[in-house]
């Protein structure tokens, strides 16, 4: 059993006053791929190598499984770590490198091969054994440095931003990997990266943090579907959602939006959770993502927009447009294009864009909270 | 670009000939030594300068070790037979370096590692202090040396011109900075790995700083080896001696046989010669480390 309790984990560094990771709260069940996302500085990595016991927690509590690890060493904690820079021993060869933890641990010498030799297997650099760090490339190091981890079977996996020193390509590869990994290697994996597409494919949950607070845990598609902020919003999507100022009306009919002179008509799902909510009329930011976006003909709930670039991405074309001093982008695909339009839209063509009232997310203008 | 590629094989011939110039003069002191070692004393003594040995000749040699002689070795109340001084006095020389050497490794390369790498209260000023410590001439603490060697019991000792190298601040900084160059996810790899503080050390950092320690052997050997001022100082006994204060010795008040004296610094060189070619990969590499860290 390798569930993980973090209970009001707060980390604050010698000489700061303000905590780096405030009051965290998670659970982590037996086997679950945790993705800990959010942009430099959100006190992801922190908490990951509290986790780790690289860093001693100021307060709260650290529970692996039921044993409380505050103040239990790395070692002892049955954790294995994969770092950004892979931290490989430039001396030793890549065996030696896998099997060194487990000769510290004193684990009989064929039952270290057997282990080097299965990790091997698994990462494919069974060729490589022999060779030292410095003979292999990016993506081998990268599998190296998680054979040495794996070989340990350990009880909690954990991935600090693993892929982020490989180029794009090599990036999509190994994230593959990863989820082939963990079919293997069935194990609890905490995984730390500030890329959204790595935590959207990877996670069973997904955990976003800003400023060492935790905003949002949830599926991927719950983060998605239902950002539970502003920032969670904008920061989970590519490219990221728009969002307008607007007006939430309330009349007879039932709740609809005023945006730039625009009126949108809101779905029955969105018209009752706003009326279970006993919403009157207000201020609203209303976020709508690219994809959703539409481009039509000149109407009552359409606005006015500016092409300011337009990127041919081949099955389909990013404008970024300027619609009431507003940027905005917008996904089409380009089989919703005429024939002459499919190259692209030429910089300054006037345009109207809309959003549909059931793909649409409110969010309160001062608190950033989702209204839904 | 043919004008690039002249202005570039002009450079190099230019630096080329500098160089050479440089090495000769380099050189010069060695060839001299090595030539006058074997010439006859009508050479050495000849009013006009003899570039080349009119005959090659030992007896230079010959002179230097019959002129003293010395037990091979005194442990105690336990001595050797009787050999050459110059012998006893090589064999001081090579005892005193190889030690000097061995310790200063040990000591800076701990001390260097824990100043870059672990977090301690009084860090920045114990290394402010090391910095600060380089700049002092060995003039200036000869004085409260002495006292404490003498209080150690260990005037007139070889470890007495040992121990002083050992703490040496260079030695320390430069260790520093090649542990600086450990990334510290590496070190932390260990600790999760389950290496103790003991085998991290032994089994990640120095291999990793094995360049730095191969400069600072170096170093230290050359530098307690030409040591002359702490061993003319700090050994008063004939046994004691180490190569260079003992063939000074030999520098009569009214007279100097240079044959003998050169026969000595021919000695007294081979070693250090021997030491720089295995060593002087690394010696390189500090002085490169030195300057870019530094």
């Amino acid at each position: 059993m390798a569930t993980l309790r973090l209970r009001n984990i707060v980390k604050t560094y010698p000489g700061s006053t303000e905590p780096t990771v405030h009051d965290v709260n998670l659970e982590i069940a037996d086997k679950e791929f945790i993705v800990l996302v959010g942009p430099s500085g959100c006190g992801k990595s922190t908490t990951l190598r509290m986790i780790a016991g690289l860093e001693e927690i100021t307060s709260g509590e650290l529970y692996i499984g039921d044993k409380l690890v505050n103040n239990v060493e790395p070692k002892d904690r049955d954790i294995a770590m994969v770092f950004q820079s892979y931290a490989l021993y430039p001396h030793m060869t890549v065996y030696e490198n896998m099997a060194f933890s487990l000769k510290l641990k004193k684990v009989p010498k064929d039952e270290i091969d057997k282990r080097v030799r299965w990790a091997a297997e698994i990462l494919d650099i069974t060729d490589y054994l022999e060779r030292k760090p410095k003979a292999l490339s990016g993506g081998q190091r990268q599998r190296v440095a998680i054979g040495r981890a794996i070989v340990r079977e350990p009880k909690v996996f954990l991935m600090d931003e693993p892929l982020s020193n490989l180029d794009a390509k090599l990036r999509n590869q190994m994230r593959a990997e990863i989820i082939k990994l963990r079919k293997n290697v069935d194990t609890t994996f905490i995984y730390v990266t500030h890329d959204q597409t790595e935590a959207m494919t990877l996670g069973d949950r997904i955990v976003v943090m800003r400023d060492g607070w935790i905003l949002q845990i949830g599926t991927p598609q719950e983060v998605f579907e239902h950002p539970a902020n502003i920032f969670v919003a904008g920061f989970i999507g590519m490219p990221q959602m728009n969002f307008f100022d607007a007006e939430l009306v309330k009349d007879g009919a039932g709740h609809h939006l005023v945006c730039n002179d625009a009126k949108i008509a809101l779905s029955e799902r969105i018209q009752s959770a706003l009326a279970a909510k006993g919403y009157e009329s207000r201020k609203v930011t209303a976020g709508c993502r690219p994809e959703h976006m539409v481009m039509k003909a000149a109407g009552e709930d359409t606005m006015e927009a500016v092409v300011d670039v337009s990127e041919m991405m081949g099955s389909e074309i990013h404008l970024h447009v300027t619609c009431h001093d507003r940027d905005v982008v917008v996904r089409i695909p380009t089989t919703e294009l005429e024939a002459h339009q499919r190259g692209g839209l030429e910089y300054g063509t006037h345009i109207q864009i809309s959003f549909p009232g059931d793909l649409i997310h409110l969010f309160d203008p001062e608190s950033e909270e989702n209204l839904l | 670009m043919n004008s690039g590629v002249k202005h570039t094989s002009v450079y190099k011939v230019i630096s080329l000939i500098i160089l050479v110039i440089l090495a000769i003069l380099f050189l010069f002191p060695l060839y001299w030594i090595i030539t006058g070692a074997f010439k006859p004393t009508t050479d050495i003594y000849s009013a006009e300068t003899v570039w080349w040995p009119s005959q090659w000749v030992l007896r230079n040699f010959r002179e230097l070790f019959s002129s003293r002689s010395a037990p091979l070795f005194q442990i105690g109340s336990l001595t050797g037979p009787t050999v050459p001084a110059a012998i006893r006095w090589l064999i001081n020389t090579v005892f005193m370096a190889v030690m000097a050497m061995l310790l200063t490794c040990v000591t800076a390369t701990m001390a260097g590692y824990a100043l870059a790498k672990k977090r301690f209260v009084g860090r920045n000023v114990v290394f402010t202090l090391i910095v600060c410590a380089m700049a002092l001439p060995k003039q200036v603490i000869l004085i409260p040396l002495i006292r404490e060697i003498s209080a150690l019991g260990l005037y007139n000792n070889l470890w007495a011109v040992i121990f002083p190298t050992v703490g040496w601040p260079f030695g320390v900084f430069l260790m520093r900075q090649f542990s600086e160059s450990i990334p510290g996810e590496m070190l932390e790899a260990a600790r999760i790995d389950g290496a103790s503080e003991a085998r991290t050390f032994t089994q990640i950092v120095l291999p990793m700083v094995k360049p730095g320690i191969g400069a600072l052997a170096i170093f230290t050997f050359i530098n307690s080896w030409n040591d002359y001022f702490m061993q003319l100082i700090m050994l008063t006994s004939s046994s004691n001696y180490t190569i260079s204060v003992g063939i000074a010795t030999l520098q009569g008040e009214s007279s100097t046989d240079f044959g003998i004296l050169m026969a000595g610094a021919a000695l007294a060189a081979v070693p250090i010669i021997i030491v720089f070619l295995i060593f002087q990969k690394y010696f390189t590499q500090g002085i490169t480390m030195g300057a870019v860290k530094g």
